[in-house]
């Protein structure tokens, strides 16, 4: 029972770190970044190789690959930022060639880091290791950070961009450096996450994927665009995940991933706390 | 109406033209072109976008090779197993659409993105019956005879493409337009678009599934690239290239496409011998074209000749 309640804590406050960049982005610049989860996998290789060389810089060269890459979703998807359908194509096409790329480099067998905090903690009689509770804090931290950040000012100026760009920009508010800044702090969110997970789990490079299903089952279930619900989403989805997996099996995972949605949509189609499009 | 009967009196001067090889990789072209000129319905002309295609193509050929090889308990033959997959490919869309396409714009694409990926769970879930990662072959006798094939596959194409330009040029056509470009006006003159929205995603999905099964018979065997991402993405690209919205288009284009990847980008490969996919290249093209030229090279090229003129 404990190790699930950890092990769903885990799992959600990983996912809440890629779900909730992926909504931002969504929230203010209304489109659908579907390389997310490739930012993800790609830190996480980066993080592997370079940990082998010199340990201490994985972690900045993983974010750097989540900055690199943001700057790079921003710049493709400028032009085509109206069209809906090229907007898909375009950041689906560039997470498959990521994919593709990373498998032609690291082959598709799970490959995992050396943690970065070694040892076991003993909590209430169940073991766990002490990277598994540094992630959740670390996960929180960031969380909380984010929310701080939307309260000041700057925060301020990406909300009125995301509920009105046009307004926003006749108050002087430069759209296009909120537009970057979104797109490379989402997307260091996604690589942050990215470093945590393969210090606790495998990684292959169709991680990138199952990645979204599960950006997509928390977006959809907190509701698109809103961070906060993300938030939620995450941990719910976690502990669902943590629950099928002790239960049923790990391959159970996606189908309740699924029945989740499905149920969402029936119930409360714009999730918990939806924006509308 | 010209062009499908253009294309069949082509299709059947090539069969005595080319050798029986290249009539086999034209026979999947033409099928892969039913893809990618059905997604077209529901992408192009109601504007909703679609991801979850290829799932309906590997529905129909599972049903349809579980059903004639009889790996639940019964086997039924040919024809009866291919209308059970048009029919089961049908009522999924139906049911699926019922749900899904209440969701507007980005909300349909994420839910139909998900669809591929819990089709291939089930698969391998289920491998006993589904042959899980390898797939299964149902056996030499039950497929179509070598010699028809190509036939086959040019009259199953010619009716897929004479099907969507009667429905596109019918009144329920011009309603999905109506749909695409304005959804709320569209809804203000009384049309019900969800309905409407639910009868194009059916169309397309079980055109997909007929295609699906249709597949399985001409190359016998059944396996997970049947509805995986790549070849979802070889039909966005040929739908893409060819101009969405148009269905000669994207079926022509997806004939072209088709025999590119598998008869001249291989062979380039090879001759550089390089150990990359072939499918980075097609990536890679994918987004050169969404970015430069959205609306489709047919279209672009179209505009351009009228200015120039």
């Amino acid at each position: 029972m404990i190790s699930v309640l950890i092990f769903g804590a885990v799992i959600g406050g990983i996912w809440a770190l890629v779900a909730s960049g992926f909504s931002l982005i969504f929230g203010v610049m209304r489109i659908l970044n579907f390389g997310h989860g490739a930012i993800f996998v790609a830190s996480a290789y980066m993080a592997i190789f370079v940990s082998k060389i010199c340990y201490p810089l994985s972690l900045p060269s993983a974010l750097l690959v989540g900055v690199l890459f943001g700057l790079m979703f921003y710049t493709i998807t400028k032009p085509v930022r109206e069209n809906e359908v090229a907007v898909i194509i375009v950041t689906l096409a560039t997470a498959l060639l990521i994919q593709q790329i990373l498998l032609s480099i690291f082959g598709d067998r799970g490959l995992t880091m050396q943690p970065l905090l070694r040892g076991v903690v003993n909590l209430f009689g169940v073991r766990f290791t002490v990277m598994r509770i540094f992630s959740i804090v670390i996960a929180l931290t960031v969380l909380i950070a984010l929310e701080v950040m939307m309260r000041t000012r700057f925060g301020k100026k990406i909300e009125a961009v995301s509920e009105d760009f046009e307004s926003a920009m006749l108050v002087g508010i430069n759209v296009e450096r909120v537009y970057i800044f979104v797109m490379v702090l989402s997307s260091i969110l996604a690589s942050l996450a990215g470093y945590f997970y393969v210090q606790i789990f495998s990684v292959n490079p169709e991680l990138s994927l199952r990645a979204l299903i599960y950006a997509f089952a928390i977006v959809i279930l907190g509701g698109l665009g809103s961070v906060r619900g993300s938030i939620l989403a995450s941990f719910i989805i976690g502990y669902i995940v943590a629950l099928t997996i002790t239960l049923l099996g790990s391959r159970w995972s996606e189908f309740v991933m699924l029945l989740t949605i499905i149920l969402t949509l029936i119930v409360k189609p714009s999730g918990i706390f939806g924006v509308e499009e | 109406m010209r062009v499908p009967l253009i294309y069949l009196a082509v299709g059947a001067i090539l069969y005595f033209a080319l050798p029986d090889s290249y009539l086999y990789t034209l026979g999947f072209a033409m099928m892969f072109a039913c893809l990618s000129a059905s997604w077209d319905l529901v992408v192009g002309y109601t504007g909703q976008v679609n991801l979850g295609h290829t799932t309906f193509v590997g529905l129909g050929a599972y049903v349809a090779s579980v059903l004639v090889t009889g790996r639940i308990g019964f086997s039924t033959d040919v024809a009866t197993s291919i209308a059970f997959s048009i029919l089961i490919s049908a009522l999924i869309g139906v049911a699926f659409g019922a749900i899904a396409l209440r969701l507007r714009g980005y909300y349909f694409a994420l839910v139909t993105a998900i669809l591929p990926l819990v089709f291939m769970q089930t698969v391998f879930v289920w491998s006993d019956v589904f042959g899980g990662e390898e797939g299964f072959s149902i056996g030499l006798e039950k497929g179509i005879p070598p010699e028809l094939r190509y036939p086959f596959a040019l009259l199953l194409s010619f009716a897929i493409l004479t099907l969507l330009l009667i429905v596109v040029e019918s009144r329920v056509g011009m309603r999905f337009m109506a749909i695409r470009d304005n959804e709320e006006l569209a809804e203000s003159l009384g049309i019900n678009t969800t309905q409407y929205k639910i009868a194009s995603f059916t169309i397309s999905s079980s055109i997909a599934g007929f295609v699906g099964a249709s597949t399985v018979f001409y190359r016998l065997t059944v396996a997970p690239d049947l509805y995986g991402i790549d070849l979802m993405l070889l039909i966005i690209l040929a739908s893409v290239i060819g101009g969405l919205g148009t269905v000669y288009g994207p079926f022509f284009f997806g004939i072209i496409i088709y025999l590119l990847k598998v008869l001249v980008i291989r062979e380039i490969l090879q001759t550089i011998s390089l150990s990359l996919s072939d499918d980075i290249f097609l990536y890679a093209i994918l987004i050169l074209t969404a970015i430069a030229m959205p609306e489709g090279v047919a279209v672009k090229l179209r505009s351009i000749l009228h200015r120039s003129s």
